[in-house]
């Protein structure tokens, strides 16, 4: 069977798809509100290729609603009467003098366009040379991309003969001006409505002049990219930029981008932007090949085209099952653009299990193994025993059905299942160099992932890949194993991760053990008593203050040391370092001068010339 | 040899009593104080333990911070080193100790918790 997926390389990632074209209509075809939505609506329906219903009343509606003095009301009512058939717009002297005046270098690029569009739709003659040096002044002054967009319109609209050489050269600097966003969106940062009106009148300009454009195959899929991503417009103006490039990009003379999709298995869709169908294309296979083989299966083949879809019979050839990448181009038009698509096919087969043979091998090999075939998919009749001195093994071969040849797929497991206790163990099996499969269990050297429970298990072989339409899952036989160290065999107890944990108990740092108060107050008893022995050596020395004078610096020395002594123990008790720096600065200044002073008069008294 | 230590221990006693002026005979009783205070706390962190160290070091730093700054006036205004100290009077020894005892003061009090 196949599959299809993806598609790689510059190739369009947006389009208008079928549902998205009809909802572009429905959105243009709603009631009118004035000229400007009546010209959206029903050219851009007329460029999406649908009909437009009661040309009649249209054209009543833009008769009672045209105003000939707007350039802008002759604009909309011309050019939407070009797209209606039998409708005439009466035009006056007036009418055409007005319009000849705005071409001229001082109106907005708009104004240019518009008055152009309708001397042109309108059917009055203009003066293309007039035109283009209108043009060219203005577009020195607007240079912009709505007004890049507005040249382009306006310059397709002249007659073949004129020299549109400079106006050429301006719009390949505007498509500098593109914006590429990672390497698959190309757009203007104004916007997608600037983008899409850009793109049309390029390519109208071109091919007017059947002068390619100046963008790049990737630019042009970047384009697309951009303008057909945004699948629900905002504005009618939105809306009908958006059709507008719509039947741009699928009816020029030179770029088409091609749109291919899968519809199912080998069977492609082949249209262009707005999902047509691309009338002249061939859908070819440039080569294709396995992906993990990497071997090419197909070369050059063609699809062929059945009921509107190409179609390719590639399952005749009985491909192996696997990932395939096919090489798809479309030709059959030198205009078509993003026409090289990288597919992947994915092609699936069944499955079947033979030669499935089960024994149980004494370690020491010393008695014969017993070897059971059991076929898929019954069960095996007798369960097999086995306990720690054996190893229970398992043969067998996996096999497309299709083709009978050896498969590996990526799940080969082997489920070990305890009926009673519920607890299951799983193991993988291996294929050895010639694809038969072998698994092999020791029965004493895995006791522990058993949890050392004996008792029957019953053994499950799971079969699974991504290219297997029949994944297994086969009850093989049942096995009885008996461990030695037996435990009690306990419930399987879901894991407990989501329970609360045991709370913890934070423990603040204990207080150091003080010593008993006693102790301490002797000792401080005992630290004060040399200040006695202190005092008591001083008199027997017979130190005094007999000399002690009373004068005023004497007096406020003492007093101010001890309030510095004083403040020392309120530091101690209340204040910060700060604080007291500050009270200190001022005592002890006090106590400095009149220090000095006391020192001086006790010199000068000490001093005996 | 134990006598000739006594006999050194006597004669410097006796010499000491004699020939050493009265202040700075109050300098050394001071000293002496101070060595005592100091030896007493030492005493009490080996037995009881360092608990508050900060205060313990404090009260230390405090009494050796005196002895050396009292080891230092004492130098200064020895007669005898007159001639070392031609530009400190007494007087200056004196207010030079008392500043920088402030300062010490400051500190242990900063530290004694």
């Amino acid at each position: 069977l196949l599959a299809l997926a993806g598609a790689q390389a510059l190739t369009p990632a947006h389009y208008l798809s079928l549902p998205d074209v009809a909802r572009l209509q429905n959105l243009l075809s709603q009631q009118f509100t004035g000229l400007d939505s009546a010209y959206y609506s029903v050219v851009g329906l007329s460029k999406l290729g649908a009909t437009i219903p009661d040309h009649e009343g249209v054209c009543q509606f833009l008769k009672s609603q045209l105003d000939p003095m707007s350039i802008d009301s002759l604009f909309f009512a011309a050019e939407t009467s070009q797209a209606i058939s039998g409708c005439e717009i009466p035009v006056s002297n007036e009418t055409r003098d007005i319009l000849l005046a705005a071409v001229s270098e001082d109106s907005t690029m708009t104004q240019i366009h518009r008055a152009v569009s309708a001397l042109s739709s309108l059917g009055l003659p203009l003066a293309s040379q007039e035109v283009v040096g209108a043009l060219t002044g203005r577009i020195n002054k607007e240079d912009n991309v709505m007004a890049g967009g507005g040249v382009q319109g306006t310059a397709a609209r002249l007659s073949q003969q004129t020299e549109l050489g400079g106006i050429l050269e301006e719009i390949e600097d505007l498509t500098a001006r593109l914006d590429d966003l990672g390497g698959i969106y190309l757009q203007f940062e104004e916007g997608l409505e600037a983008t899409a009106l850009f793109v049309t009148a390029a390519y109208s300009l071109s091919d007017h002049v059947d002068m390619e454009p100046p963008l790049k195959e990737d630019q042009v899929i970047q384009l697309v990219n951009s303008i057909f991503s945004k699948k629900s417009w905002d504005s009618l103006a939105e809306a009908f930029s958006v059709a507008s490039a719509a039947a741009a990009l699928s009816n020029n003379r030179f770029h088409v981008p091609v749109i291919v999709s899968a519809l199912g298995p080998a069977t492609l869709l082949v249209t262009d932007v707005m999902s047509q169908p691309l009338a002249l294309a061939n859908v070819l296979v440039e080569s294709a090949y396995s992906v993990a083989s990497k071997s090419v299966i197909l070369s050059h083949a063609s699809f062929t085209l059945n009921d509107g879809v190409f179609e390719l019979n590639f399952m005749s050839s009985r491909p192996a099952s696997g990932y395939y990448q096919f090489a798809v181009a479309v030709t059959g038009d030198t205009r078509l653009v993003g026409n090289h698509v990288e597919l992947k096919v994915k092609v699936s087969t069944e499955v079947v299990v033979n030669n499935m043979d089960l024994s149980v091998v004494d370690k020491d090999q010393s008695i014969g193994t017993k070897t059971t075939r059991v076929d898929y998919p019954s069960k095996g009749k007798s369960s097999f025993t086995a306990d720690s001195h054996q190893n229970f093994a398992m043969a067998f071969q996996l096999v497309d059905v299709n083709t009978g040849v050896e498969l590996t797929p990526h799940q080969t497991f082997v489920k070990l299942h305890n009926q009673k206790t519920g607890q299951e163990v799983v193991f993988v099996a291996e294929p050895d160099s010639k694809n038969l499969y072998k698994f092999e269990l020791d029965i004493g050297e895995r006791k522990s992932e058993f949890n050392s429970i004996s008792g029957t298990y019953s053994l499950h072989l799971i079969v699974g890949d991504a290219t297997l339409e029949n994944p297994i899952l086969w009850n093989v036989a049942d096995v009885v194993l008996k461990f030695v160290d037996e435990e009690a065999p306990v419930a399987i107890q879901p894991k407990t991760l989501y329970v609360p944990k045991p709370e913890i108990q934070h423990l603040f740092r204990e207080p150091e053990k003080k010593p008993p108060t006693v102790v301490s107050n002797t000792f401080t008893a005992l630290i004060l008593s040399p200040l006695l022995l202190l005092l008591i050596l001083w008199l027997k020395l017979g130190a005094n203050i007999s000399n002690f004078s009373f004068t005023p610096s004497t007096i406020l020395f003492h007093v101010g040391h001890a309030a510095m002594l004083g403040l020392m123990y309120v530091y101690w008790t209340h204040l910060n370092m700060f604080q007291t720096l500050k009270y200190l600065a001022i005592i002890g200044s006090v106590t400095f001068l009149a220090g000095n002073r006391m020192l001086a008069q006790i010199a000068v008294k000490r001093y005996v010339p | 040899m134990s006598n000739s230590v006594i006999s050194v221990i006597s004669r410097f006693l006796e010499e000491y009593t004699t020939t050493t002026p009265n202040k700075l005979k109050v300098v050394d009783s001071y000293l002496f104080y101070i060595l005592l205070t100091g030896a007493l706390q030492f005493l009490y962190c080996l037995l009881v333990g360092t608990f508050p160290f900060n205060s313990f070091l404090s009260g230390f730093i405090s009494c050796v911070g005196a002895f050396i700054l009292g080891v230092c006036l004492r130098i200064q205004i020895n007669p005898q080193n007159k001639g070392d100290f031609l530009s400190i009077s007494p007087e200056r020894a004196f207010a030079d100790f008392l500043f920088a005892h402030t300062v010490l003061h400051l500190v242990v009090m900063n530290f004694i918790g």
